[in-house]
């Protein structure tokens, strides 16, 4: 079951072709974990913010990441426990 | 699609590749959704709850739906539809009929544009469709059926009847359980027995249905696609409980949340309703409604509740609440005619201006305070859920 985190982390992403957006790497709880895979993407919108999500895995674990178009920051939104 | 839900999950978490596992809803009283290929070689179904499905399949694994997920993958597939045609009908949030008989030959043929979709989903989200290719929707559907999953049939005109021959009538899209009954009793066993039954014993039995039923058999179609629905009937909403409610104040509450609902919609698509109806479940499952009409058309929220509480105070209830619906129907379109009493337009500017905070913020960001310390129920989406146009509905994980 994934476990709800819900934390602003900092992301380091490609903003472009073919993806558009993609995350690389992340710090969160202090350490740095490197995107190895982008398991799946979507969006969605709350009132006229559009919210990016990624399922992504560092190899081991999966992890939901969010981008806030308006805001500009990422959440860690949860990790497969 | 194939499997949708169970699909996407997969696709998201590798580690539930290639595993029996069942998508269901957040709440306590949740059925399962979808369920992967593996899983259904277990003897898993739709419907069955979490209990009956762990005694078949102890080893199951139980997702979460994600509705979120689902209904933004099913916006992205229209696109990819509509590059093939401009006639595409969202049937379901799993399932589209797209007319190619004007654009095929701009695309090499039907089966290039049904590889070239499947090959588009799967590059894009990792999943995996059927493309069903037939002269009509009927026969489409069924080609689909047969070749699922992952697969691609094209049924031309002269292969319909060799393949209806022998089929048997549940397979056929339409038919159900009961009704293949109903036409067993008259000896007719497969679609193709439907097709020569003489139309006279059909329309005796089942009135003007029996003639359809007779093209049915005999692979005919003539439903068009539903590419620019028409107006809606009616706009409701409504709801099961994690828990059956007893309290009145409660009850109260959540017919306020789907009276918003309901007037939030009507408003946002300009429609203006004349008749409120209540829908009470028991837990029993025994449901019944009951309408009112009103004075004049409306759209606003306390105009749907205040009636809708009318309809509550006039019966007795008699158990404990399962589920709620409010609708509203004889809808008309809003032509924004000017309202007569100071009341109602103070009463149209103060729906407006939480419409516009809520179309900025996000929906129930302003809310009844009445509302404020209700939990909040699990959100299923619902099968008649569609990418754009009034069925259209913002739902939440």
């Amino acid at each position: 079951m994934p476990m709800d985190i819900g934390e602003t982390i900092s992301v380091i992403a490609s903003f472009g072709l073919p993806y558009r957006i993609r995350p690389v790497r992340f710090r969160w709880s202090g350490k740095l974990f490197e995107v190895k895979d982008v398991t799946y993407s979507w969006q969605t919108r709350e009132g006229q913010n559009r919210i990016y999500h990624f399922s992504i895995s560092d190899g081991q674990t999966l992890y939901e990441l969010s981008f806030d178009t308006s805001s500009l920051l990422w959440k860690m939104e949860k990790v497969e426990a | 699609m194939d499997a949708y839900f169970a699909s996407v999950e997969q696709q998201a978490n590798p580690k539930l590749r290639g595993k029996p596992i069942a998508v269901i809803g957040s709440g306590g009283r949740t059925v399962i959704t979808t369920r992967s290929y593996e899983a259904r070689k277990y003897g898993i179904k739709t419907g069955m709850n979490v209990y009956e499905a762990k005694k078949v399949c102890p080893h199951l694994i139980f997702v979460v739906g994600d509705n979120e997920k689902y209904t933004h993958t099913c916006k992205e597939l229209q696109k990819i539809y509509l590059q093939f045609t401009p006639d595409v009908e969202a049937y379901s949030i799993d399932e589209a009929f797209l007319d190619i008989t004007t654009t095929h030959h701009l695309f090499k043929g039907p089966e290039v544009i049904g590889q070239s979709i499947k090959d588009q989903i799967k590059k894009l989200f990792g999943i995996t469709c059927t493309a069903g290719i037939a002269p009509n929707i009927l026969i489409a559907k069924l080609a689909s059926d047969i070749a699922k999953p992952d697969g691609l049939k094209w049924v031309k005109p002269e292969e319909i009847e060799p393949l209806l021959r022998n089929l048997p009538l549940q397979e056929l899209w339409g038919i159900g359980s009961g009704l293949a009954e109903k036409l067993e009793a008259f000896g007719i066993k497969t679609c193709g027995e439907l097709g020569r039954a003489p139309v006279s014993l059909l329309r005796n039995k089942f009135g003007i249905m029996g003639e359809h039923l007779k093209a049915m058999g005999m692979g005919q179609c003539s439903r068009p696609l539903s590419v620019h629905p028409g107006d809606p009937k009616s706009i409701g909403h409504s709801m099961t409980f994690p828990k059956d409610l007893s309290e009145r104040k409660d009850i109260e509450a959540e017919m306020l949340k789907l009276s918003e609902m309901v007037g939030r919609r009507a408003r946002r698509y300009g429609f203006i309703g004349k008749k409120v109806t209540l829908i009470v479940r028991y837990p029993d499952f025994e449901t019944f409604s009951k309408q009112t009409t009103l004075y004049d058309y409306t759209n606003s929220t306390h105009e749907i509740y205040k009636n809708a509480l009318g309809i509550l105070n006039s019966i007795r209830l008699e158990k404990n609440v399962r589920l709620i619906g409010v609708s509203l129907s004889s809808l008309l379109r809003d032509s924004g005619q000017m309202l007569l009493f100071e009341e109602q337009r103070k009463e149209k500017a103060l729906l407006q201006a939480i419409d516009a905070v809520n179309d900025r913020y996000g929906d129930f960001k302003l809310i009844w305070a009445s509302y404020l310390e209700q939990t909040e129920p699990p959100r299923v989406i619902s099968p008649a859920w569609k990418p754009s146009g009034i069925r259209h509905i913002n739902v939440k994980r």
